[in-house]
């Protein structure tokens, strides 16, 4: 850690408290007072049609404020630090709270923690000159322009800042970097595709010119699709195809998408694993944790009132074992313990894991031998506009996109055009076969998921587009 | 609010002066104050939040070829400078690997305007809210039922723009939405009723949503939906409740015609489109009987995309997309509309806060036909009326979709026969609004509002209008949910 870092990191704890100071001397009236302060600094180069037509850069703060009056909770943000407007926060923060009913779930306010330690934040992807970012992004437009192509995506990083501090004298802080590069190649209207998407905490860690060579491959091979009947194949899934997928594993919109593996939810019947727990619900190979300190993990170690994030196991060797928990679900339950996962208080929700890993037992393999292992049937390289259909049987619908290839002995024979499926998640985790490492992804922003490619068996295709 | 616009004018002064002076070939500024409120009960569990943000982006060309974009949210005069240089900057580098950038011209607009707002949203107390979510909430509890959900959502958003062309422009804008969710466990699963509305309005919209008494009938159809049967399989004609329209209105027409995606610009998220340039006028994308227009102006309604002046400046205007069946305009920015031999942007920029403006839906509102909502039920032999949605599902280039719905009701005879629960439908975009023969007539046609589209990297989420009724449609692939 240089210099210059440790001093920015001095210097935002120092703001922090400058404000918790300012937040305390208003909340006149309040039992108890909390802030969440969060920064973010980030740069996105988006390019579409081989341009660089929409570089963007971005600086934002968020300070919001928690207040407790006779078991009553007000919360209220601005991205406004003027010392003037921060009154105005804390006045709104307490007029949410006198207006709000008793909060049945109202606990005081958690006392200070210790936290383990996780450092995510490199000065790599700071300081990276926007030329060396542009020059991959230059890159991969010129490789696609020399293979008559199109190139789109972006290549984004960001920097970003939190501290939650509260009246009984908790203080938690975190910062971290993250980046992603994320890459389509295409031509004939979108007819011919390639994607390859690449996610980072250290952009030194980028490997920028495989990317493009990856989605230029994808996209060389994905041409002249054929046409296939729809019915059940046994499937390879690349590891980064499917975080879109992989996240209405964890949230149902049965009672409007809401969280899955939280112990309030479980208790209350919201839950499609409600009444589950020793149930076998996946494949014996099959084993999803929440580790926030996973090597490839992101965000926090501590949760959105700054409870310490412990590791979980959800689902151990295909049995529901565990639920991500808090203090409210100890207090309302008598078998429950906290576990980190809060969300910002109040939460009417429910406990979410943020930090899901999914493995398999025993050896794994490469990308490449799952294809090689998988006698016939497909590879998809993207899976797209995932959304729920039944909730118990957790059955998605959603299309494949950029690259669907049917496979035969092992080898990739032949593009095909794109498939709706239609398909039990907790069926598909029960046919996985094989696993290859997981790696790290996200969808739309969302938590972070350390997931691997799988070779699946029965793989449930309902119809075909016309592309 | 009432300082917003003389912070802009103060502002937007020194960043167009500085892009000026470093020969910017365009440039325009917006200043965005934005204040919601956000009341929410889940089973007997209250939650509310109150946010004010206020920020600036400043959008560059430079060269002719080159785009550079800056937000922030410190907005004094060293901020400003710094964002202006940042996006210079940007637009400098973009210019090298960028072509030539032809705006199409918009007059220099200097207006100010407010949205129509019968009672101002922030004067209505939190009290009373909370009142309002707790009686419905309250009166969905039954046997059975899991969870019980109501939420209330405000906004106001004062925005000040000006551009290097002279415009000069001031809009505040008040959004209100409600959404009231119920949930209920039987032997078949859980199952789901659910209402929304949002729109560009004030608290009024609160007691027009009558939301305890809806509550009150949500929850005896999720009740008799956990004992329904299953939708049948098949082909089948359907009729769909306006709601539902309007998402697939936003879904199979709204994206494709966003000229962004057509020119490759969204290709790696959003995806492309099959309303190719050489299509438009020439293709017939439905029937006879579609009509589709986009339509900002308040003349429309007040939806989520209804505005006086988009994004970049351009005036709120209506245009078809669809007239009679045939295909015939896209959604545009200033940059784009010249690429499809257009004069002027129909006004279409929109941005999240104050963060980079993309092609975005306004108002896209199938427009109503002729027939009575009792009179198309009974004009159907057989089919299935399917209502509210739950999940929707299709390819990038928006062809191949698949919706699933809350409930439904077997037609026999003209008549609404038994309940269904979990219908769904999936088709072929031409092919499903070429299969449409009836739309129902203004007496059940509702502006719907959309309130939560992603599009863009970073995502940005944007409301969108969707004017609707209920509408028929021939010999399309049905099924149900186990």
């Amino acid at each position: 850690m240089t210099q210059s870092t440790l001093v920015e990191q001095e210097t935002m704890r120092q703001k922090a408290h400058q404000i918790f100071d300012m937040v305390k001397g208003f909340a006149h009236g309040a039992d108890e007072v909390e802030i969440t302060l969060a920064t973010n600094i980030g740069e996105y180069l988006r390019f579409g049609h081989n341009e660089l037509g929409q570089s963007q850069h971005s600086k934002s703060r968020d300070l919001s404020v928690r207040v407790t009056t006779d078991r009553r909770q007000g919360r209220a943000s601005t991205g406004r630090l003027e010392k003037s407007l921060i009154e105005k926060t804390v006045q709104k923060a307490l007029a949410q709270a006198k207006a709000a009913p008793e909060d049945p779930d109202y606990l005081p306010m958690l006392g200070p923690q210790q936290y383990r330690s996780v450092e995510r934040y490199h000065e790599a992807t700071v300081d990276a000159p926007a030329d060396v970012k542009a020059g991959h992004v230059i890159f991969a437009i010129d490789l696609a322009k020399k293979n008559s192509l199109l190139a789109s995506g972006v290549l984004g990083t960001s920097a970003d800042h939190g501290s939650i501090l509260n009246s009984s004298g908790l203080e938690a802080h975190h910062r971290a970097t993250t980046g992603h590069f994320s890459l389509t190649m295409d031509a004939d209207n979108g007819n011919q595709t390639g994607f390859a998407l690449s996610t980072f905490a250290d952009i030194r860690d980028l490997d920028a010119e495989k990317l493009a060579e990856t989605a230029l491959e994808r996209a060389r091979l994905n041409k002249s699709q054929a046409d296939i009947s729809p019915g059940k194949y046994d499937v390879v899934i690349d590891p980064a195809a499917w975080s879109e997928t992989l996240i209405f594993l964890t949230v149902s919109a049965s009672a409007g998408y809401s969280p899955d593996f939280g112990m309030r939810q479980y208790k209350e019947g919201r839950s499609y694993l409600s009444g589950r727990i020793g149930e076998r619900i996946m494949g014996e190979n099959i084993t999803l944790e929440d580790d926030a300190y996973h090597p490839l993990q992101t965000g926090p170690p501590f949760d959105g009132e700054g409870y310490p994030k412990s590791k979980l196991t959800l689902v151990e060797n295909g049995t529901l074992r565990n639920l991500a928990s808090s203090r409210i679900s100890a207090k309302r339950y008598g078998d429950a313990k906290p576990t980190g996962h809060e969300l910002p208080l109040p939460n009417p929700l429910g406990e979410l894991p943020t930090n899901v890993v999914i493995r398999g037992s025993g050896p794994t393999k490469t990308p490449d031998e799952l294809v090689e292992e998988l006698d016939s049937g497909l590879l998809l390289t993207r899976l797209w506009y995932v959304r729920e259909v039944e909730a118990r049987t957790k059955t998605v619908t959603g299309m494949t996109r950029d690259g669907t290839f049917l496979v035969e002995n092992g080898e990739v024979k032949q593009p095909v055009r794109n498939l709706r499926f239609n398909q039990s998640l907790l069926e598909l985790f029960t046919n996985i076969e094989k696993l290859s490492e997981p790696v790290r992804n996200t969808s739309f922003g969302g938590p972070t998921m350390i997931q691997p490619g799988v070779l699946a068996r029965d793989f449930n295709i309902t119809s075909v587009s016309v592309f | 609010m009432s300082d917003t616009k003389g912070i802009g004018e103060e502002l937007a002064k020194l960043s167009l002066g500085i892009a000026a002076k470093e020969n910017a070939t365009y440039s325009d500024f917006r200043l965005v104050h934005t204040r919601n409120e956000h009341v929410s009960v889940v089973n007997d569990n209250p939650s509310s939040e109150e946010s004010d943000n206020l920020g600036v982006g400043v959008r560059v060309l430079y060269g002719g070829t080159g785009w550079g974009f800056a937000d922030t949210d410190e907005t004094d005069h060293d901020s400003i400078r710094e964002a202006t240089l940042k996006a210079l900057s940007l637009a400098k580098g973009a210019s090298k690997a960028g072509s030539k950038v032809s705006l199409a011209r918009e007059p220099a607009h200097v207006e100010n305007w407010d949205s129509p707002v019968e009672k101002d949203p922030f004067s209505a107390s939190t009290e009373d809210k909370y009142d309002v979510l707790r009686e419905a909430t309250v009166r969905m509890k039954e046997k059975d039922v899991v969870a019980r959900r109501g939420e209330l959502f405000f906004s106001t958003i004062g925005k000040y723009f000006a551009n290097s062309e002279g415009s000069r422009i001031y809009q505040n804008l008040t959004h209100s939405g409600t959404l009231i969710i119920v949930a209920a466990k039987g032997p078949n699963g859980m199952q789901r009723r659910s209402a929304q509305q949002y729109m560009l309005s004030g608290y009024e919209l609160v007691d027009q949503m009558r939301l305890p008494e809806e509550a009150v009938e949500l929850t005896k159809d999720v009740l008799a939906l956990t004992s329904a049967g299953k939708c049948p399989e098949g082909k089948s004609d359907i009729i769909l409740s306006g709601d539902q329209v309007a998402l697939q209105v936003h879904e199979s027409c709204g994206h494709p015609i966003e000229l962004d995606r057509v020119l490759g610009y969204e290709a790696n998220f959003a995806g492309r489109s099959f309303l190719t340039p050489d299509k438009l006028g020439n293709l017939q994308y439905g029937s006879e009987h579609v009509n589709i227009v986009m339509d900002s102006t308040l003349e429309h309604g007040q939806g989520l995309g209804t505005f006086r002046y988009d994004d970049e400046g351009v005036m709120a205007q209506r245009k078809y997309a669809v007239r009679n069946g045939k295909f015939s305009g896209y959604l545009m920015s200033r940059e784009t509309a010249p690429r499809v031999g257009e004069t002027r942007s129909n006004g279409c920029m929109r941005a999240d806060g104050y963060k980079l403006p993309i092609i975005r839906m306004t108002n896209v509102s199938l427009d109503p036909g002729d027939w009575d909502y009792d009179e198309l039920i009974e004009d159907t032999k057989d089919g299935i009326l399917m209502v509210t949605n739950y999940g929707w599902s299709i390819d990038q280039k928006r062809y191949n979709f698949q919706f699933n719905c809350e409930k439904g009701y077997v037609i026999h005879n003209g008549s609404l026969g038994e309940m269904v629960r979990g219908p769904a439908y999936s088709g072929i975009t031409p092919e499903f609004w070429n299969s449409c023969d009836a739309v129902c007539n203004r007496d059940s046609w509702v502006l719907w509002g959309t309130p939560n589209c992603g599009k863009g990297q970073p995502m940005q989420v944007m409301g969108t209008g969707h004017g609707a009724s209920p509408t028929r449609f021939r010999n399309v692939k049905v099924f149900g949910a186990s």
